[in-house]
């Protein structure tokens, strides 16, 4: 099956997502889409999918122009997809979710046997141990996207749209993936790839087209012609740039936050660190460390049930998030951006400035727009948050200004202590600079940084050291010298030590 | 980036998708008034007008009840408990205690609005649905009065009361404007304060609205308080009306209170009221009943249009909140 897109436009309000873009996908060929975000890539997908109607251009399926209606009318025409946002039954057990479309029936009844059977089939396939009676809301969001490409597999269809596929599976499971797509091709499916690890596009793809703002910058080459280097030109529109900040050196005598045998419902126990002003502490540890679950006991989410916490050397009694924000100055960006960081059907505005209603309001309580807007516009021009306005809906932003957004109000709110969680995940090349920069800018500015991340560059670039955590608990910490190879070395070292 | 000069094309596009709906409803409206004007043209005579515009008025105000709730994503079932309690509550004071009108009545409003903060700490403290506190304590609340009042009207209240029911200002009743003023005031609160705005990020994403020190259980508390008040103005504007303090008042609210907001634009699912749009709503409720009045058609056929215009409103609210929600709905899953 040929499917292919000739100069398509598609706008929003305020923002052109798609100005006369073209991409053919090619029977027995997987075809890279890369693009910051952003550029276009999602909206291509969705046009595609016929989730979003193109504003004008052609779509074709071999050579014949199609139209889609709905979602619905794609699958049926053969083509299927995984998206970037999770479209599973959070109730339904993973073998439900993958055979949702096509479910086998006897006698009338779901042949659950089969349901389950069916869903092995295509786990096995890309090497996963998922059980298919577990619930999908109990996964963890790795294996949510593993159940959507099993889900996207077991269509059958002839063309394959996989939107991020790998933005939060381990690389061993990347790995089967990449084997499966191979056979897929093998068996003349049309394969469409967006990534935003080069290497990883690079490694498996036969043709690549390069998006930047809405417009095709590279159409359709074989990757065989072209060099990382020339992609990354093609996307940012300019050479590639390595990170190096401008760092203070923290120095004062009382930790902003500082923790003493803290303990938490959660279940962390002992734990002891000293968080100074200006510093940004770097916390890693494996997927399922605690180290997401320690910030949301730091900032009040979690309820502490032993030793002390201290801010300013004052020790802080228990407390709600409100407390923590409002008081105490801490601020958490979380890694769940659209569900718990931001308030997607609300303005970039009332998203930027909800920290600070409270304290900008009149002695009548009253809230001006014009006052919202001297804290917020300096702000969003600052971590430059590409909006046509600040009116917009968040939802229509990329993911990447999104989450500028989501640190931005912790700016905006002159925190203390910022706990930034996963910072640049599924965030293009700019977006992440600009992310960093931001992040080095506050702890510029005298701010304590807790900087959780399993981007191990992230964290030689930005943190001044490291602390490790295993099985909710701090195992170690590692001075960062900015080697990267001895810091990752020193923390895997740690992390496997008994 | 625009961030210094912010530009107007996101807000113009919001602002003419909201007027075009409201362009929409009002132009129903219309269609309807010509409709019943070339049937009978009695219902614009000054007098029928007068009477619209006072039920109009309490409409608008059993509207507002709910809609204040549902912008936290809640409900509040129990709007006419509340009203009735508070009229009776009222009619107690003036004729059995002779406490003087204003006094009564400011007791009156102190009472709803203190069923309505009960409703809401419930919701807090438990953590059970709005639905289920709300359907309970509507029960409660209207058992209570029962037991209480055994189900007397209380009819010698003082004359001001009627007479403020019959005044007129040309052919508009003074409790249009008394509702109108209220509007004034929540869209006051909904757009240009810290607490309004606040409600409406709990109603949008209760957690993220946590996550950023908000304070959601105050935030529902205070929309169940002020549901309460509202529940209870509406209450007593009818018992103005009415001459009399009566145990059937609010029985027949619950429907109308969902449909003006809802047909308004309200989102069921919280995080966006409108203001403008609850009033249209409640215009759409009176003249339909007004129409059916005149026309001298048997009452009940009101409850079935009114069941139908409900439907009709709620479809369209899934067509235009359906992107946003299913969107949220992947996220979250």
């Amino acid at each position: 099956m040929r499917l292919a897109v000739e100069n398509v436009g598609k706008s929003f309000p305020g923002v052109v997502a798609l100005d006369g873009a073209s991409l053919r996908l090619e029977p027995g060929e997987i075809h890279a889409l890369v693009g910051e975000n952003g550029a276009g890539k999602s909206t291509l997908i969705k046009i595609l999918t016929g989730i979003y109607r193109p504003d004008r251009g052609r779509l074709t399926i071999d050579d014949k122009e199609a139209r889609f209606a709905s979602a619905r009318d794609a699958i049926a025409s053969g083509i299927g997809a995984v998206h970037q946002e999770r479209n599973l039954v959070p109730r339904f057990t993973v073998g439900e979710n993958i055979a949702l479309e096509q479910l086998p029936m006897r006698f009338g009844f779901v042949d659950f046997d089969a349901v389950h059977k069916r869903a092995r089939k295509f786990l096995d396939a890309i090497d996963s141990s998922i059980d298919t009676r577990t619930e999908v809301r109990r996964l963890s969001v790795a294996q949510m996207q593993i159940v959507e490409i099993a889900k996207a597999l077991s269509l059958d269809s002839g063309v394959l749209l996989l939107d991020e596929p790998t933005a939060s599976i381990t690389g061993h499971e990347a790995d089967a993936l990449f084997l499966i797509l191979r056979r897929l091709k093998a068996q003349g499916k049309a394969i469409a790839f967006v990534g935003h690890r080069l290497e990883e596009v690079l490694s498996i793809c036969d043709r690549i087209t390069v998006l930047r703002d809405g417009k095709v910058m590279l159409s359709g080459e074989p990757v065989a012609k072209v060099d990382r280097a020339r992609v990354v030109r093609e996307m940012v529109g300019r050479e590639e740039r390595i990170a190096e900040f401008e760092r203070a050196i923290p120095q004062s005598d009382t930790p902003a936050m500082e923790a003493r045998e803290l303990a938490t419902a959660r279940g962390h126990v002992g734990i002891d660190f000293k968080l100074m002003k200006g510093e940004i502490l770097g916390l890693y540890g494996l997927v399922g460390a605690g180290r997401t679950e320690l910030a949301r006991a730091l900032v009040g989410d979690e309820r502490i049930v032993g030793g002390q916490l201290l801010m300013d050397g004052t020790p802080v009694a228990s407390r709600n998030v409100a407390d923590a924000v409002h008081r105490q100055k801490i601020g958490y960006v979380s890694e769940d951006r659209k569900g718990e960081g931001l308030i997607l059907a609300h303005s970039v505005r009332a998203n930027l400035a909800i920290t600070i209603w409270r304290r900008i309001a009149d002695r009548l309580g009253l809230l001006r727009r014009s006052s919202e807007l001297r804290v917020v516009a300096p702000i969003a021009a600052r971590l430059d948050v590409r909006t046509g306005s600040l009116e917009r809906e968040v939802i229509k932003l990329s993911g990447g200004n999104q989450q500028k957004v989501s640190i931005g109000k912790w700016l905006a709110a002159e925190v203390k202590v910022l706990l930034v969680d996963e910072p640049t995940v599924g965030v293009d090349v700019n977006a992440k600079a600009a992310i960093h920069e931001a992040i080095a800018g506050v702890a510029r500015e005298g701010v304590a940084v807790l900087l959780i991340s399993s981007d191990l560059p992230e964290m030689v670039a930005l943190a001044d050291r490291v602390l490790v955590m295993r099985d909710f608990a701090l195992i170690g910490e590692v001075e960062n010298d900015r080697n990267l190879e001895r810091v990752s070395r020193l923390i895997m070292e740690l992390i496997q030590s008994r | 980036m625009t961030a210094d000069k912010p530009a107007t094309a996101g807000r113009l596009s919001i602002l003419s998708l909201a007027s075009s709906n409201l362009f929409g409803l009002a132009a129903i409206v219309a269609v309807f008034w010509a409709i019943f004007v070339s049937l009978t043209p009695n219902i614009a005579s000054s007098f029928s007008l007068f009477a619209i515009s006072r039920s109009l008025g309490i409409d608008i105000v059993v509207g507002f009840s709910t809609m204040v709730v549902l912008a936290t994503g809640g409900m509040n079932l129990a709007i006419g408990s509340i009203g009735v309690c508070a009229v009776m509550f009222a009619g107690y004071l003036m004729q059995e205690l002779g406490v003087p009108s204003p006094l009564a009545l400011l007791a009156a409003l102190m009472l709803g609005a203190a069923s309505g903060w009960a409703n809401g700490v419930t919701i807090v403290t438990t953590g059970a649905n709005a639905f289920v506190v709300t359907l309970a304590s509507a029960s409660l609340f209207f058992g209570a009065m029962l037991i209480t009042t055994h189900g007397t009207p209380f009819e010698g209240l003082p004359p001001e009361l009627a007479d403020f029911g019959r005044m007129r200002w040309g052919f508009v009743s003074p409790m249009l404007a008394l509702a109108l003023a209220i509007g004034v005031a929540l869209a006051i609160l909904f757009h240009f304060t810290a607490l309004g705005r606040e409600i409406l990020s709990v109603g949008a994403n209760t957690r993220a609205a946590r996550m950023s020190g908000v304070r959601v259980g105050r935030a529902i508390v205070v929309a169940h308080t002020l549901s309460g008040l509202l529940a209870a103005v509406a209450g007593l504007m009818t018992m103005a009306r009415l001459g009399a303090a009566i145990p059937a008042i609010g029985r027949d609210w619950l429907l109308p209170s969902f449909l003006a907001p809802v047909l308004g634009g309200t989102l069921l699912s919280g995080g966006a009221v409108s203001i403008g749009g609850t009033i249209l709503g409640a215009l759409l409720i009176a003249t339909l009943r007004a129409g059916i009045l005149t026309l001298q058609v048997a009452n009940f056929w009101l409850q079935l249009f009114l069941g139908l215009v409900l439907l009709c409103s709620v479809a369209l609210d899934r067509y235009r909140g359906g992107y946003l929600e299913r969107k949220s709905a992947r996220v979250r899953a």
